[in-house]
């Protein structure tokens, strides 16, 4: 440790000098116009350098339970009772000094009983009946006038009442506080020390300026040190939030995958949306429960591939060239050009399709997608996904379990299940399932290969395999949430605090 | 879908002792997954593809299959009854076509007639679309006079109790005061003569798709016998959900008879009709779907496993039997998929990955990663909001009047619109952080939109950045060498300007428009004191907000 003061031990030091006797730390900050946390953290650098003694002090203070409180408004019951006998003349009936005095009757026997030990009622029965009367002129309580003190603002008592203060304690009327204090001094026997390196220290270099480099007059000074084994305070700087930070290390994941970003519209035609994806065109999913409608200022869209277009009509009507039966139900244009907010990233595949129809293909895309919920904390109108596609000639279901596989393992996740599932679009589908440190076994998505009435109509017959993965899951367990609302949480303190880390 | 069954009644349809796990491991591996299990209760849901399932007697079928207690194609035998359904003409632009059936001899008691029920309502509202394609009604035989008649009558000439009231109703009042009526009454209202279905009694037994009648659609324990119907509009789909629905009641050991439809042109249909669709599948087409080098005996092994009727044909095909209460095959790929699960998705060994492209991340992206570095340089914390919001936040508490995308359905004002503007949310952000500590600097980089009816979706989605800034005091100098500092690292030395505004969102004499190479792209300024108590703000606060074109027009 150096011999040498820093610019916070001087100040500290040198007002507990001028002071000249134990100080409480708080009356030290107060003087120095600091915080008490800086002060202390600077007086124990102190007395771990032997210059400065360090007391603990337990203070003991007392307060008002909200029951003393109310007493000491409205008076003790056994000095409301006492009064209520002594206005009607100095004896009465039990009831009838309750009524008189007002009190209630979860109090009234707490009046009878300390009326009578304090000595100031005289109890008898007359014809069945209780009968105070009274045995002195006047009820003077120490308790009542201790409660009167600790309304008015004190926090302690003269020592002569203790006995009726611990009353008042066992009465619940009042409690008790136990703060430690500390309290700071010079070593008497260091004072000498202390002199000295006050008075040598104030020399040394505290900035290093321009000029002290080019003299070189540094050479034959010293360098005041400053306090430097503090922890330093909380700041706010800018940062990248959390969740988007999370989103950029699955992008990174997916790049390095080889796949491609691709972008597509929030609000879509349901062609888009549903009819180029094979979803009949009277299917719940497009009903107003769960999708929603754009109604203002547009409510359709518009057809831009008029061929594309007649393509995916003949699929749903009776399936076109592709082999397949079709919906065998009406396509309307109406509905195709009904505009939605998009309910899954999948659009922004056939996009990618629409203007890539050669192999090999891998594209990925992370983003919002919408659905009419009421937001809670397990359901929101907004979540992203994660979602790609691969194209290739000969893929097969295996390469897709082979794909799921390596996505999986690359954020993080190694044990899987397979489960045979069901989407409009993929056949076969297969829904997956993941062993998550910390949430067990979580469905971590769907996937599946396009059906040939989703593909052919763009006249792809190589296969396309198709995955998604929520990955808000995956963000909520590695960041602690619960609540799907604190996804996009709002709340300034806990973006400032929060950090997301991957290894 | 869920289907709730009682463990005791499935596992005895399915007749083998299972313990829950084995039963939970089977369902998961033929698309069914268990929800929850209560008691003898067992939820499991159900794909919606697999309306054969949505039933105990469905779903013990399926596994019974699966785990090879009996194998090959699930088959109905259907006796002729020599009963007749007559439809009279009208009803071919209202609801043209009605399938039936009728089961001697089915054990009725109320846990059953309980799940008759549920499977009535599964199929009606997802295969029949709420009632639109096709409905369903199960009646009492005993009490039929045949033949039956389906005919258009006038709504008001339509008397009769319908099913859980004690008096009788006529059409118009089943459509206003039944909950039934008022549920589904828009399918047939706006027709001048509603579908109903009566006896030679002249008894109506419903008034299709609406309700049953009280007398003669109420099943009780006693019934053995009963007449199902299903009306539609879509003759596949009528078809489809008889033969489930009488499947489904001869498992539980009915005996099905058929009836002869006639139509008011002569033609008649017998139905049911269990007759099994085929189909031929090159098992080169199975290998390369699935990637799963299979023998013609496992295959065959495999479709008998998922109810199928299977035959290896010389010229390396298989034909395939579709069995009739499967509705969801609608191409090879969906008996192919049938395979792999009959081979079991546990006995797939992935594949390693082989194909080779280089990765990308989009232009737009990396712009935008720019911008969010470049702000958090000039030391603004990154936010993300919605999306939505509502139409006061956008416009009534900016003094803005811009216009915005409106969604029809929300089930909140809140969250009812798309956002047009980064700054009012970023406002709406500070004042809900009053208590944190100041300074507070935070950005967004987000799409906003904007109506555009020149796109195909009459949508421009336009990235956007917007910054603020809120202290004690603000400094509008320092927030304009911010915006400098932001161009210029963009590219845009020289092409940038600022040009002083008058904006309701700021205060006049401190705010200007950012435009590059000449054209408006943005603005900033120090907010009016009015937006700022609109939003309850008790802070000054200077802010920006830039939109960055989707082309990228004025990135080098």
């Amino acid at each position: 440790m150096s011999e040498q003061l820093t610019e916070g031990e001087r100040t500290v030091l040198s007002e507990l000098k001028n002071l000249g006797q134990r100080v409480s730390t708080s009356q030290l900050a107060n003087n120095l116009r600091q915080r008490e946390e800086r002060v202390t953290s600077i007086l124990n650098s102190l007395a771990s350098r032997n210059l400065v003694e360090i007391h603990s002090r337990e203070i003991v203070s007392y307060s008002l339970t909200s029951e003393g409180e109310n007493y000491a408004d409205n008076g003790l019951p056994e000095v409301r009772l006492f009064e209520g006998v002594k206005n009607l003349g100095g004896k009465a009936s039990f009831d009838d000094a309750v009524t008189h005095s007002g009190l209630d009757q979860k109090t009234k026997e707490i009046a009878m009983n300390w009326a009578r030990k304090n000595g100031w009622v005289q109890i008898s029965k007359e014809e069945g009946v209780t009968v105070l009367s009274t045995l002195i002129d006047e009820a003077e309580s120490d308790v009542a006038d201790i409660l009167l003190q600790l309304n008015s603002g004190k926090d302690t008592v003269s020592k002569n009442q203790s006995d009726y203060l611990k009353q008042a304690i066992e009465r619940k009327l009042v409690s008790e506080t136990i703060t430690k204090k500390f309290e700071a001094e010079i070593i008497d026997s260091e004072i000498r020390k202390v002199e000295q390196l006050l008075s040598a220290g104030v020399g040394g270099i505290g900035n290093l300026t321009p000029e002290i480099i080019y003299s070189g007059s540094w050479k034959e000074d010293s360098f005041r040190p400053y306090n430097v084994d503090i922890i330093p305070a909380y700041a706010n700087y800018g940062k990248k939030h959390p969740y988007a930070e999370f989103n950029d290390w699955l992008r990174e994941i997916m790049i390095g995958l080889g796949f491609t970003e691709w972008f597509g519209p929030y609000v879509e035609t349901e062609f888009w949306g549903h009819d180029a994806l094979f979803v009949p065109q009277d299917h719940v999913s497009r009903e107003v429960q769960d999708q929603f409608r754009v109604e203002h200022p547009y409510d359709h869209g518009e057809i831009i591939d008029k061929k594309y277009y007649k393509g995916v009509k003949a699929v749903h009507e009776n399936g076109g060239n592709t082999g397949s039966k079709g919906w065998d139900w009406p396509y309307s244009e109406e509905v195709a050009t009904r505009l939605c907010l998009r309910p899954h990233t999948t659009p922004v595949s056939m996009r990618y399709l629409y203007e890539h129809r050669e192999s090999p293909q891998k594209m990925f895309i992370i983003d919002r997608n919408f659905r009419s919920e009421t937001l809670s904390a397990t359901h929101a109108q907004e979540f992203n996904q994660c979602e790609g596609i691969i194209m290739d000639k000969g893929l097969t279901l295996r390469d897709l379990l082979g794909y799921l596989t390596s996505i999986c393992k690359a954020v993080g996740i190694e044990k899987l299940k397979f489960k045979p599932g069901q989407f409009p679009f993929t056949e076969p589908s297969v829904e997956t399932f993941g062993k998550h440190e910390k949430l067990g076994w979580i469905e971590l998505g769907g996937s599946g290969i396009f059906r040939p009435e989703v593909t052919i109509p763009l006249g792809i017959r190589d296969p396309v395999l198709a995955w998604g993965i929520g990955s808000g899951r995956l963000y909520m367990a590695a960041m602690g949430i619960n609540d799907i609302r604190d996804l996009y949480s709002r709340d300034l303190n806990w973006i400032r605090r929060s950090h997301f880390i991957s290894r | 879908m869920i289907v709730e069954c009682r463990i005791d009644d499935l596992l005895s349809l399915i007749g083998k002792k299972l313990t829950l796990k084995q039963l939970e491991d089977r369902l998961f591996m033929i698309k069914a997954e268990v929800e929850k299990i209560e008691g003898n209760i067992i939820e499991i849901e159900v794909n919606p593809d697999r309306q054969d399932m949505l039933s105990t007697e469905g779903i013990a079928r399926a596994v019974r299959s699966y785990l090879q207690l009996e194998t090959g194609l699930w088959d109905y035998q259907a006796k002729k009854s020599g009963k007749q359904i007559i439809v009279k003409p009208g009803l071919s632009k209202i609801r043209p076509y009605i399938c039936c059936s009728i089961i001697k001899g089915i054990p009725s008691d109320d846990e059953v007639i309980k799940e008759y029920m549920h499977l009535q309502d599964a199929l009606t509202s997802t295969h029949g679309r709420n009632r639109r394609k096709a409905s369903i009604g199960l009646y009492v035989y005993d009490e039929l006079e045949f033949p039956v008649i389906y005919g258009p009558q006038t709504p008001s000439k339509i008397k009769f109790v319908p099913l859980g009231y004690g008096y009788e109703m006529d059409g118009p009042e089943i459509l206003e005061d039944h909950e039934k009526g008022r549920e589904f009454g828009a399918i047939i209202e706006h027709y001048k003569k509603w579908p109903l279905l009566y006896d030679s009694k002249g008894q109506v037994l419903s008034l299709p798709p609406i309700i049953n009648s009280n007398d003669l659609g109420r099943m009780t324990t006693e019934t053995r016998n009963l007449f199902v119907e299903v009306t539609g509009t879509h003759l596949p789909t009528v078809h489809q959900a008889l033969n489930i629905i009488t499947a489904s009641l001869a498992e539980r050991g009915g005996k099905i008879e058929s009836v002869t439809v006639v139509y008011p042109d002569g033609a008649t249909d017998e139905t049911p009709n269990f007759k099994p669709e085929k189909m031929n599948l090159k098992i080169e087409d199975i290998t390369s779907l699935t990637g799963l080098e299979l023998t013609s005996k496992q295959i065959v092994q495999a479709l008998e496993r998922m109810g199928f009727g299977a035959k290896i044909l010389k010229s390396n095909k298989v034909q395939v039997l579709i069995p009739a209460v499967r509705m969801d095959i609608l191409h090879q790929v969906d008996v192919i998929e049938d395979i792999a699960i009959g081979y079991g998705f546990d006995n797939i060994e992935p594949a390693m990955p082989q194909t080779m492209t280089t990765g990308k991340i989009n232009p737009v992206t990396r712009i935008k990663n720019k911008v969010r570095d470049l702000m958090i340089g000039v030391g603004y914390s990154e936010v993300m909001n919605y999306i939505m919001t509502s139409p006061e936040l956008l416009n009534d508490k900016m003094l803005r009047n811009r216009p915005i995308i409106t969604t029809g359905n929300p089930k909140s004002r809140n969250y009812s619109v798309l956002r047009n503007s980064l700054l009012p949310i970023l406002l709406d952000f500070a004042s809900q952080n009053q208590h944190a500590d100041y300074p507070q600097k935070i950005f967004e980089v987000g799409d906003v939109a904007i109506p555009d009816e020149t796109m195909e979706t009459r949508v421009s989605q336009v990235p956007s950045v917007c910054g603020l800034e809120t202290d004690v005091r603000v400094n509008i100098t320092n927030l304009m060498s911010e915006i400098g500092f932001l161009l210029r690292n963009l590219g845009l030395e020289d092409r940038f300007s600022f040009e002083s505004l008058k904006a309701p969102e700021f205060i006049d004499g401190r705010s200007a428009n950012i435009k590059i190479d000449g054209k408006v792209w943005g603005s900033f300024g120090e907010i009016s004191p009015e937006i700022l108590t609109n939003f309850g703000i008790g802070y000054p606060i200077v802010a920006f907000e830039i939109f960055i074109p989707r082309n990228l027009e004025w990135i080098e």
